[in-house]
């Protein structure tokens, strides 16, 4: 598990297919209304220019490098907290799909929903379990109205080899909305990517890819960014903060739900906060007189 | 070393030790004791006696020499009886010398890590007040705790987990290896939260740029009945603010998170400097006076 985009070996059409709609700024996600602690943080004063000042010229230049600041602590830190989960979360489901023995609807909802209570515990913070809550149960509202096969079409049932992961779904959405999953964003991405037939890395990849895109998105929205310098970021500093982000935690996977006294590991990879200052300043979100962002 | 600054400090010449710990409080009619307070070096556990109204207890978890060694361990185990209080503290910031041997910068010796290792039970109606000095990683050091608290479902803590960015007046900011803090609370059994904070310098000078321009990061837990006027007087003064656009960081900050649909809460803050902090910090859990009474709350952040 070495090479970067961790993962171009073996992309097939579909697969490539796939990649090409998730990719779409346009899908409807709920990732435009989330800024991850960004618009907190250039509020707070950090970043080296503030909000709302109609920002041109040495501002814009100041703001991207305030951008690129935040990113590189940011998405280090979100990696580390989610890339476990996703993985951990599409194993899951890739076992249910190929109809795995002891992997029935239930004990694998049962398996996710462990994750996703592990993941709401390790994520302290309101207005990020908000954020994260909200873009879950988009995604999978997203797999059950976008994704599924048109109605009229009659063909193999949904995702592959005979299981049908739109009743998957459905049954989800309904504990969601029942209290008893959280569904928090890494585990029903996990849940879609791999009930769209996407490899498990290259889901991890995707999902810090768009993280990442979203961020840049939401800096040009609080015009701390130009739309060009966006792209400049995305194409040349942003890939290798995901690349990075890829190589480390790759043994990541196993053991997530391992109790506290194994988690005394010296070469421990596991889920954490890396960036305090980070968390301190996305749950001060609220307070901002005035904001543009849920979070 | 590739930076040139003051060379770190060489930890004092000793063995590495395991000390292990175990402290059971009781209460009996108005007042509590220890049936057991047990310890091996380099751990300590002191217990001053006392005058107060109630079953509360105060003991000092220390560390001989005033600091803990690579390669050092310590496993305390803390059991607070029903009706109890127990008011955990220390004498002076945990100093956490340099690691031997192998070191992030030096990946290819081999070293050890620092460890602490602490399982509190909180039974029920009783009260944990865990209110240490802060953690203060000399550069290069490697330090890793683990914290568990199993709560009675009437059980209630008060945890403060506090580091800061090692020895400032020599111009040390930030240069330690690692620093691991892993804190779980569990109610009835139940997995209510597990924090894990890691700060590491994978490359010279990246926490620094990380976590600048605070010098000290403090996390507080706040669980249970007896804790709510102090969560609420959190919450009153926190829904006060109304942040304005700033053209450079405070001194100062904080955030209030709550939890288990508000009846607890985790409060995060970070200063500039340490003593910011701990004033702050004592003020802001002023209210614990009146459950400990005035006097025991008042060796707290001293």
């Amino acid at each position: 598990m070495a090479a970067p985009i961790s993962t171009n070996r073996g992309l097939d059409d579909t697969e490539a297919y796939i990649l090409l709609i998730l990719a779409d700024s346009n899908l409807p996600t709920g990732a435009f209304v989330a800024s991850a602690g960004l618009e907190s943080f250039f509020k707070h004063g950090f970043g080296g220019v503030g909000l709302g000042g109609g920002a041109g010229g040495v501002a814009v230049k100041q703001g991207a490098d305030g951008t690129m600041v935040f990113l590189r602590s940011g998405i280090a830190s979100y990696a580390r907290s989610a890339s476990a989960f996703v993985r951990d979360a599409h194993a899951i489901v890739a076992a249910y799909m190929h109809g795995e023995e002891g992997m029935g609807l239930e004990e694998t909802l049962a398996k996710l929903g462990q994750l996703d209570a592990l993941y709401e515990a390790m994520t302290l913070n309101h207005v990020a379990r908000r954020a994260s809550t909200t873009q879950g149960i988009a995604l999978l509202t997203l797999y059950s109205k976008g994704f599924t096969k048109p109605p009229g079409s009659f063909d193999v049932p949904n995702g592959t080899e005979g299981v049908d992961m739109e009743d998957f779904v459905v049954e989800m959405k309904l504990r969601i909305r029942r209290g008893r999953l959280s569904g928090h964003l890494p585990v029903c991405w996990a849940v879609m990517t791999a009930a769209l037939g996407l490899q498990a890395e290259r889901s991890v990849w995707l999902h810090l890819f768009l993280h990442a895109r979203a961020l840049l998105s939401a800096s040009v929205r609080l015009n701390t960014l130009g739309p060009y310098a966006a792209q400049q970021l995305l194409l040349h500093s942003v890939r290798p903060l995901v690349d990075n982000e890829m190589e480390r935690p790759s043994t990541l996977h196993s053991g997530l739900l391992d109790e506290v006294d194994n988690l005394e590991d010296d070469d421990d990879v596991r889920p954490a906060n890396t960036w305090p200052l980070g968390e301190i300043l996305a749950a001060r979100h609220d307070l901002q007189h005035s904001r543009i962002f849920n979070s | 070393m590739d930076d040139g600054s003051v060379p770190a400090p060489l930890a004092p010449a000793r063995h590495v030790f395991h000390g292990k710990g175990k402290a059971v409080l009781r209460a009996s009619g108005n007042s509590a004791s220890f049936s057991e307070l047990s310890y091996g070096y380099p751990l300590k556990l002191l217990s001053p006696r006392t005058v107060v109204d109630g079953p509360i207890a105060t003991v000092y978890v220390l560390s001989y020499g005033g600091g803990l060694v690579s390669g050092d361990r310590i496993d305390l185990e803390v059991d607070v009886g029903e009706r109890c209080s127990l008011l955990m503290l220390t004498q002076g910031f945990t100093k956490v010398f340099r690691a031997r041997g192998k070191t992030i910068s030096d990946p290819s010796s081999d070293g050890a890590i620092t460890r602490q290792r602490l399982s509190t039970t909180i039974r029920s109606q009783s009260l944990l007040l865990l209110l240490p000095d802060p953690v203060t990683c000399f550069a290069r050091s490697s330090y890793s705790q683990i914290q568990t608290f199993d709560l009675a479902p009437s059980g209630s803590a008060i945890i403060l987990d506090w580091f800061t960015s090692g020895r400032m007046s020599r111009g040390e900011v930030w240069e330690l290896d690692r620093y691991r803090s892993v804190n779980e609370i569990r109610i009835d059994g139940k997995r209510v939260a597990r924090d894990v904070m890691l700060i590491e310098n994978r490359t010279t000078g990246q926490l620094k740029r990380r976590l600048a321009p605070y010098g000290c990061y403090a996390t507080v837990f706040l669980f249970g009945p007896l804790v709510q006027p102090v969560l609420q007087s959190l919450r009153a003064q926190y829904d006060t603010i109304q942040q304005m656009q700033l053209s450079a960081p405070e001194p100062f900050i904080w955030s209030l998170s709550p939890l288990e649909k508000g009846d607890a809460g985790i409060l995060r803050c970070a200063g500039k400097e340490t003593e910011t902090v701990r004033v702050w910090l004592r003020a802001a859990l002023a209210d614990v006076g009146k459950l400990v009474g005035k006097d025991v709350y008042d060796k707290a952040f001293v």
